[in-house]
């Protein structure tokens, strides 16, 4: 054994492993040689550390240990100094934020004046637009674009994704900061063609937040989100298992930081999941979970989400009643909410539900109207859904020549959108039945689901019409 | 209070740092965060704080304790993982180096496999061929018959427990394992 003993202080930096690699070297040698003196030292200062490294947190029972004062009060008071310096940097840095969103406000909407050509060239010619924050508006109005103008959300990603690249570690405060906005950014962006269902642009966009997100250190919040977009792709690929996994991590990260609210709403997420998936009761019971912590006042949009999906899981399972008498309750945040996409939804729902109840004249009005808005938001899938909702009515009153003309129009649609050919053979198969008279409300049906099925997994293939 | 209520939050950042101050000031001394560390993970947490507020961070006091919390985690978790690595170069160096006198290597090999001796028999293994023979991790991994994947995890654990060992031995004659 070395004679001379390692001063305490040094013993205490090797646990911290803050030591050069030759002291290092020295102190492990030492210890190996199993000196019983240095080990008691050593041994006092491992033991309370290492809970907290090995420690499978409960964040409750965390909470709950904290604060039930096992730590002295001076070791409390040894860290006001630290405190009052942080706190001070803070705020003082919040008033340079205040001043850095009010530019980068003014930025985007400097931006958006221009006409949609020239704005990549102007970010790119313009130094004033290498800001973090213009950056940070840019990836949450796309995100906002996400639920009423779809391709505007691309547009506003793509340009979030290229004003990132220009900025360096130094307009963000370090590494940290820079990897989880650059992350979401790209996240965003896969998110954003997603929901225009480019799947391929989505794909690729997603592999490489995959890539940053494991070769960087990112701030749990953020990670939580990126992470609830890469679900919400995963579910979009039908990969569900996986799907499933994901928002688990991101439940857990959102209980760890005590955001209820956050919770509810990946809750809702995954019962989505489960709606995909074929399993309608724990979809259901999903939503309820996720409608008891949405917060209705502060989040008014994702709980009308919450209340809607439940409505259509309602009206799926047949219990049509049921989803009328909520509907019911639910047409005002509709109303509130009032944003076309919404208003939309409720009224293709509110046909759903009145075709349930054999209402059919209202239904067709409303599938009629909704049909239309599509066409004109150039959502040309969700058209083409909405005709064989109507199709259906047309096919329960016997008015064949209407069954063939709107299958007609349908299959233009998909043509002039390039959709993809198995959706178009499912909807080929379905004209030529019409054109024959042939088309029954169990093929209006096939196919509809079909169509719905196949939007987020082009693998699958139509099966011969039984 | 129902779910749904809204917590009582502090308006500005300043009042809302000196109703939080206590349970940071609890919650840095419950993890024993070294004064020096303790600015870093604090300013970190605040400023994604800040940065995230007015998107809706819904109760930024259990929201900035519980990052804070995880940090401190985090923290202790890098500060071990900084340890083996440590430990394992450090052992690694003393095997190679060509001692004189004869001694001193024999005195080394020894404590090495009286240490060795302490451990469960699966880190026994690896740690042997490992500073004996000199084996990398994807060496390890073919011998031994993990997969080439969970071989750095694996091999984490054993230093773990080596470095478990050599500090801790003299005062807790306990056996530990990863």
């Amino acid at each position: 054994m070395t004679a001379l003993h390692p001063a305490p202080v040094a013993l205490e930096r090797f646990i911290l492993g803050q030591l050069s690699p030759a002291e290092m070297r020295e102190v492990a040698r030492h210890l190996l040689a199993g000196c019983p003196e240095c080990q008691e030292v050593t041994a006092g200062l491992w033991e309370p550390a290492d809970v907290f490294a090995n420690r499978c947190e409960d964040p409750q029972a965390l909470a709950t240990a904290e604060l039930a004062g096992e730590d002295s009060l001076d070791a409390r008071d040894g860290y006001d100094e630290v405190l009052d310096r942080v706190f001070e940097q803070v705020v003082a840095t919040e008033a340079r934020l205040a001043d850095q969103r009010a530019l980068g406000r003014k930025l985007y909407d400097e931006l958006m004046q221009c006409p949609a050509e020239r704005r990549r060239l102007l970010m790119s010619n313009s130094q004033r637009f290498r800001n973090r924050m213009f950056c940070e508006l840019l990836v949450e109005e796309s995100y906002e674009a996400g639920f009423s103008d779809p391709r505007r959300a691309v547009e506003v990603a793509e340009l979030a994704v290229l004003a990132l690249d220009r900025l360096r570690v130094e307009d963000f405060d370090g590494e940290e900061a820079q990897a989880g906005l650059r992350v979401r950014a790209w996240a965003q962006l896969g998110n954003a063609f997603r929901i225009n269902s480019d799947l391929a642009s989505s794909e690729r966009a997603f592999s490489m937040t995959e890539s940053l997100l494991s070769e960087s250190r990112v701030p749990l919040i953020e990670r939580a989100r990126v992470l609830a977009l890469l679900a919400s792709w995963r579910r979009a690929q039908r990969r569900f298992g996986e799907a499933l996994q994901i928002f688990d991590r991101v439940a857990a990260i959102y209980k760890k930081l005590g955001q209820w609210n956050l919770l509810g709403r990946t809750l809702l997420q995954k019962a989505l999941v489960c709606s995909w998936a074929g399993d309608a009761e724990g979809e259901m019971k999903l939503l309820r979970r996720a409608l008891d912590l949405i917060d209705p006042h502060a989040d008014p949009r994702v709980f009308l989400a919450a209340r809607h999906n439940l409505i259509h899981a309602l009206y799926d399972q047949g219990r049509v009643r049921e989803a009328f008498a909520l509907l019911y309750h639910t047409r005002p945040l509709y109303l509130k909410a009032g944003d076309r996409m919404n208003l939309l939804k409720l009224r293709w729902l509110e046909g759903l539900v009145a075709f349930g109840l054999q209402r059919i004249d209202q239904a067709e009005a409303a599938f009629r109207e909704v049909r239309e808005a599509f066409l004109e938001l150039g959502l040309g899938y969700d058209a083409a859904l909405a005709s064989l909702d109507l199709v259906g009515v047309y096919v329960l009153q016997g008015r064949t020549i209407d069954v063939s003309r709107v299958a007609e129009e349908t299959l233009a649609i998909f043509q002039a959108h390039n959709t993809h050919r198995e959706a178009l053979a499912a909807l080929l198969v379905f004209c030529s039945a019409a054109r024959l008279d042939e088309a029954g409300i169990d093929l209006v049906r096939e196919v509809s689901s079909f169509l719905k099925q196949v939007r987020n997994n082009p693998e699958l293939r139509f099966p011969k019409p039984s | 209070m129902s779910t749904l209520d809204p917590p009582q939050v502090e308006s500005s950042l300043e009042g809302f740092l000196k109703q939080v101050r206590p349970r940071l000031k609890t919650l840095f001394a419950h993890y024993r965060i070294p004064l020096q560390d303790t600015e870093d993970i604090l300013q970190q947490a605040l400023v994604v704080m800040i940065y995230h507020h007015r998107e809706g961070i819904r109760d930024p006091e259990a929201w900035l304790l519980g990052t804070v919390r995880n940090k401190c985690l985090l923290y202790w978790r890098e500060q071990r993982r900084k340890l083996y690595d440590s430990v394992d170069a450090a052992v690694l160096d003393a095997v190679a180096e060509p001692l004189e006198p004869a001694q001193e290597g024999a005195d080394l090999r020894r404590d090495l496999a009286s240490a060795l001796e302490h451990l469960p028999e699966r880190c026994r293994s690896l740690l042997s061929l490992r500073y004996r023979q000199g084996y990398n991790p994807a060496e390890l991994a073919e011998r031994l018959g993990y997969s080439p994947a969970s071989i750095s995890k694996i091999t984490t654990r054993c230093l773990a427990a080596l470095t478990r060992h050599l500090v801790t031995a003299g005062a807790c004659k306990k056996k530990v394992g990863p």
